[in-house]
């Protein structure tokens, strides 16, 4: 079991490393890009190099994504105690509507209040990233079996204890799961924000687009692609380092 | 000591347990049953106050329970239940140690009770300490469980069907394993059954509910002896005499029992044994060898020429038995008496069928 683990971290290590070499070194990237696509004339973005995209994009997603887990999982842990049980359905129907409302959309709606920039596109991220989180927090708190809590109070835990040692460590796994999923969401989202001038990976897709420049588009997907994966196997990697032995229980 | 007054518990217009009052003793088992939905879990979980009571007290040593922290109060008393409830994140070292953490025990100490308990409840430290329940049987986990329970030795122990979760053969052995911790440890155990057979194995005092309420509370002997109603008498059963005599151990009845030596000539033992037919051999060790027919040793030449040859464990009773293993041992073999042995297969005496129908007879009055 170990071993595997460890295998799985070096060869995200490793992965990760390319990346990195890659998109700090423009002159691979555009000879590449000028390999695949001769006959364009521009075929990196002007704007900013490849590294300094790949770094706002992490950074757009960085602040959204840890403002939706420092809001998101005490959120869904306050609604399944007993204080906050009848926010439940509120919550619930909250954050689904904040799913289901186009990015896009906030944007525009926050652009007028918050003006240009990252601010609102955290805003936007944030609602859109908020449901996986809150979802599976529940989820992942209502699996405890009623018996291993009853037995927790039982034996004289309070509902702290056993909150810390029963149930998160018992629903990590799916509370992870959905921490994942909405950043990943949150990095393929992300590209809106360079509509309103928050920068990232977004934007030489929007100056690909208006050029109708394949090769400028390809530089904006290409590295999110990858950072998506990369995001994904991190991830999940911690998840399953949270493993028991499973079983009956 | 234990003592719920007029403890009511209402679910809106349902009542679950109604004006229940109970004294239980200290290092006694008091086994609580009665059909489901009798209220007995209700009272059990009132007591740790994982239901709070709609009326009534319930003193612990004549402290009212409503007045202590809850959480005080649980550590206070070992709690075990029917799904085992063991941690599954949690090896079993770790879901031993759960109480003894709360107390904010040292982690030596805590380790050298981990191996204590396991040892208790017949587990090897060595081998369990760092497994996970998933890889546990059934039957191990219930006694990590009840391993878990007696943590910080805690003076009250209570049981939620601790039992329920395994197969009948294991079941009968984690009982009388419990019984035997129970002898060494002496604590006030609280246990929630309803199986019958298992409170008469386990029970100083069984308190039998229906619908909420106290139908009859004392000894198992008691009880079978003396159905206080109907209900009572259906709850136990026909065949309560059978289960009156499974609580009676057989030293009282054991009398001198006639035995020959194997070495002994026929002729003797035709003069000197005259009183019955059938007459148990040993040997020179005092060891139950077999049994011989007394009509067959005329004209034999020796003892071992006409004796039937047996396992002493099998045409015997051990000096631990109950009239109950006794009587079912007798039907099986078709003998009107029967040896007992003790742990050095030495024959002390015997047992006949005419004293357990007199045992019998004499409770049903």
């Amino acid at each position: 079991m170990f071993g595997r683990q460890m295998i799985r971290w070096i060869i995200l290590l490793a992965a990760t490393g390319i990346f990195l070499a890659v998109i700090a070194n423009p002159v691979w990237w555009e000879t590449a890009m000028r390999f695949f696509f001769p006959e364009e004339t521009i075929v990196i973005h002007p704007r900013a190099s490849l590294l300094v995209l790949v770094g706002e994009h992490i950074q757009l997603v960085a602040i959204s994504s840890g403002i939706t887990i420092i809001v998101g999982i005490p959120l869904g842990i306050w609604v399944t105690r007993p204080s906050g049980q009848d926010f439940l359905p509120i919550v619930t129907d909250i954050t689904s509507f904040g799913q289901t409302f186009p990015p896009v959309a906030v944007l525009a709606l926050a652009v007028p209040a918050l003006g240009f920039g990252l601010v609102p596109t955290v805003v936007a991220l944030f609602l859109y990233g908020l449901l996986p989180v809150v979802r599976n927090t529940i989820a992942g708190l209502r699996a405890v079996p009623e018996s291993l809590l009853d037995i927790a109070y039982g034996l004289g835990m309070s509902r702290w204890q056993t909150l810390f040692r029963v149930e998160l460590p018992l629903s990590v796994q799916v509370i992870l799961a959905g921490v994942r999923i909405s950043v990943i969401i949150n990095i393929g989202t992300a590209m809106i924000g360079s509509v309103i001038g928050a920068g990232g990976l977004g934007s030489p897709i929007i100056a690909g687009m208006a050029l109708t420049n394949t090769a400028l588009i390809m530089e904006g997907a290409i590295p999110a692609a990858v950072l998506a994966i990369l995001t994904d196997q991190f991830l999940s990697n911690i998840e399953s380092s949270f493993t028991y032995t499973p079983g009956k229980v | 000591m234990i003592r719920l007054e007029q403890i009511t518990k209402r679910y809106g217009d349902t009542l679950a347990v109604d004006q229940l009052s109970l004294e239980i003793n200290e290092g006694e088992v008091c086994v609580l049953i009665g059909p489901s939905g009798c209220g007995k879990t209700t009272t059990l979980r009132m007591i740790n106050r994982l239901i709070e009571p709609t009326a009534g007290q319930i003193f612990i040593n004549g402290q009212d329970t409503s007045r202590i922290k809850v959480e005080k109060l649980r550590l206070s008393m070992g709690y075990a239940i029917q799904s085992v409830g063991l941690f599954p994140h949690m090896t079993v070292g770790e879901n031993i140690s759960v109480v003894p953490h709360l107390l904010h025990w040292e982690k030596d100490r805590i380790a050298a009770r981990v191996i204590e308990l396991l040892k208790l409840v017949g587990l090897k430290a060595e081998e369990y300490t760092g497994k996970y329940p998933g890889q546990l049987s059934g039957g191990e986990a219930q006694r990590i469980g009840v391993a878990r329970a007696l943590a910080v030795d805690p003076p009250i122990l209570l049981m939620d069907e601790p039992f329920g979760a395994v197969d009948p053969l294991t079941r009968q052995r984690l009982q009388s394993q419990l019984v035997r911790i129970q002898q060494e440890i002496k604590k006030t155990i609280i246990m929630v059954t309803h199986d019958l057979d298992e409170a008469i194995r386990m029970a100083d005092r069984i308190a039998i509910m229906e619908s909420g309420r106290l139908v009859q509370y004392d000894t198992p002997e008691a009880i079978l002896s003396a159905p206080i109603n109907r209900f009572v008498r259906n709850f136990i059963g026909a065949d309560r005499a059978l289960k009156r005599i499974s609580r009676i151990s057989i030293q009282k009845y054991i009398r001198p029992a006639e035995f020959i030596n194997i070495n002994t000539s026929p002729n003797q033992v035709m003069a000197e044994a005259k009183k019955y037919r059938w007459l148990w051999v040993i040997d020179d060790n005092r060891q139950l060898i077999g049994w011989v027919d007394r009509d067959s040793l005329p004209g034999a030449a020796s003892i071992e020429e006409v004796m039937n040859r047996e396992e002493a464990g099998e045409i015997s009773l051990m000096d631990n038995a109950t009239l109950r293993d006794a009587l079912s041992q007798m039907l099986g073999l078709g003998f009107k008496y029967i040896p007992v042995i003790d742990d050095a297969n030495q024959i002390i005496g015997e047992l006949a069928l005419e004293d357990i129908e007199e045992a019998m007879a004499g409770e049903e009055g």
